[in-house]
């Protein structure tokens, strides 16, 4: 399984982005390391990637051969709502992306 | 622009805008067939058909030839031109589908940008007004076009819309400033906006007691406005929604927006645009997933001088890809992308563009 890891993280992206004869739906699955037939290495990855292989399963539902998906939507993709809740229920993560006002009302917060 | 050039061609409906942005900035002429040709409707889209409309009244000397099914389009692009214009965007697509193509075009341009858009302001797919002014025109302002606003007129609502923004792009630029963004600048205060066209005024105070309920734990300042629209100014439907953006020091700004259907409860709409709030933000270095063409345009067409800018790998997915292949095939620049190497964040990469030396021509050279 490690060499298996170790060879897909080969793949560099900056040379996939510009390979023509992959479509980029190809160039990010193979760049994420989710080629088709390690359906049960996927499974062991950490959650993130699952979100994403979700993420590219609803879009290609959208998006049979591309007629669908070009809406040209400015919206980008969320997750469901639900989801959304439970991945930030704590807020831990993202408080280094802002500068914290000072301290005085958190005892009512 | 000579007809001995062969037309770069491409294929399918996706990025259209973004091609005939591309093409007329290079002065390079397309071809874009397959469009749409496996639908049961092939062809162009009205809304489609109406901005190349627009393309057409803001340039001058462009040709544009769509076949007899609509399948294949041939633009050839002219000069852009400007000046003042009335719009009036058909009821498939919000106002922001045709805005934002002219943010990329309005700098370059011989006259000032004055263009009128009438249709509906807000919708699922598009760029409301408070997203284009809040956050798109904040990421021009890096790129040296500071003269720019968007007013709203008239609020309106879909499904009938009859609403009027007024795009104003007073700065005109030789060329994009070289931009370097190497950090993820942090956020100092959160900004936004809650209108209401044609519903009771409750309904905004709620989205904003959601979205509040949900950031006040990040403990950062937090300030939404309500904004409610009544009788002649509010277009022809009920309607309502959110815009947050999250403000840095540096000038760079994150947002996202929703708007409410019928059914959807007030405070859900509020929090659940706080989630994708924060979500946005996790994704974004420097800039939000739907700020990212924008930037890389400005960056393609910049000085022949190299560019950076941080993303976040979330940020590289298909649309991106799409995005840097159409850029390589019309201006032949590609795209390098080098892994960051933080200590505390080993997941991002920044992106580095040598600009294509693009100038403006309308204006001498100094």
């Amino acid at each position: 399984l490690n060499s298996k890891i170790k060879r897909q993280r080969k793949w560099d992206i900056g040379k996939l982005i510009y390979m023509d004869n992959l479509s980029p739906e190809e160039c990010i699955k193979r760049w994420r390391g989710e080629a088709e037939e390690d359906e049960d290495y996927i499974s062991n990855i950490e959650n993130d990637d699952e979100e994403e292989e979700e993420l590219f399963k609803k879009k290609d539902v959208a998006s049979p051969d591309n007629h669908l998906g070009d809406l040209e939507k400015f919206v980008p993709f969320f997750d469901t709502f639900e989801k959304l809740v439970q991945k930030w229920s704590s807020l831990k993560n993202i408080q280094d992306h802002f500068i914290n006002a000072p301290k005085l009302n958190s005892d009512d917060a | 622009m000579s007809s001995a050039r062969p037309l770069i061609t491409f294929q399918g409906s996706q990025n259209f805008r973004i091609r005939i942005v591309l093409a007329t900035l290079s002065g390079k002429s397309i071809k874009i067939e397959k469009i749409r040709s496996n639908d049961l409707n092939p062809g162009l889209r009205d809304h489609e058909i109406s901005f190349l409309r627009l393309i057409e009244s803001v340039t001058n000397g462009s040709h544009i030839e769509i076949s007899y099914t609509g399948t294949t389009v041939i633009y050839k692009p002219g000069i852009i031109v400007g000046g003042s214009h009335t719009h009036n965007c058909p009821p498939s697509r919000a106002v922001g589908y045709f805005i934002e193509p002219m943010l990329y075009l309005a700098p370059f341009s011989k006259k000032k940008f004055s263009i009128i858009f009438r249709g509906i302001t807000a919708s699922h797919n598009d760029a409301g007004v408070e997203a284009i002014k809040w956050g798109l025109l904040p990421v021009l302002e890096k790129f040296g076009v500071r003269e720019c606003a968007l007013h709203t007129l008239k609020r309106g609502s879909p499904p009938l819309g009859g609403g009027e923004v007024h795009l104003i792009v007073d700065s005109l630029i030789a060329q994009p400033l070289t931009m370097h963004e190497l950090e993820r600048p942090p956020i100092k205060s959160i900004r936004g906006v809650a209108y209401s066209t044609r519903v009771s005024p409750s309904l905004v105070n709620r989205m904003i007691d959601g979205s509040r309920n949900v950031l006040k734990d990040i403990n950062c300042e937090v300030n939404i406005t309500a904004d409610v629209w009544r009788g002649e100014n509010s277009g022809k439907s009920p309607g309502w929604g959110i815009t947050l953006v999250g403000e840095t020091k540096k000038g760079w700004c994150f947002f996202s927006e929703l708007i409410g259907d019928a059914g959807d409860i007030p405070e859900n709409i509020g929090m659940q645009v706080a989630y994708h709030f924060i979500e946005e933000i996790s994704k974004s270095a420097a800039v939000g997933r739907n700020q990212l063409p924008l930037a890389i345009v400005y960056m393609v067409i910049g000085k022949e001088d190299i560019g950076r800018l941080r993303i976040t790998k979330e940020q590289i997915d298909e649309n991106f890809i799409h995005l840097l292949r159409d850029v390589k095939k019309i201006f032949g620049i590609e795209v390098f992308l080098k892994p960051v190497d933080d200590l505390d964040n080993n997941e991002d990469f920044i992106v580095t563009i040598k600009g294509v030396g693009f100038h403006n021509s309308n204006k001498k050279i100094a």
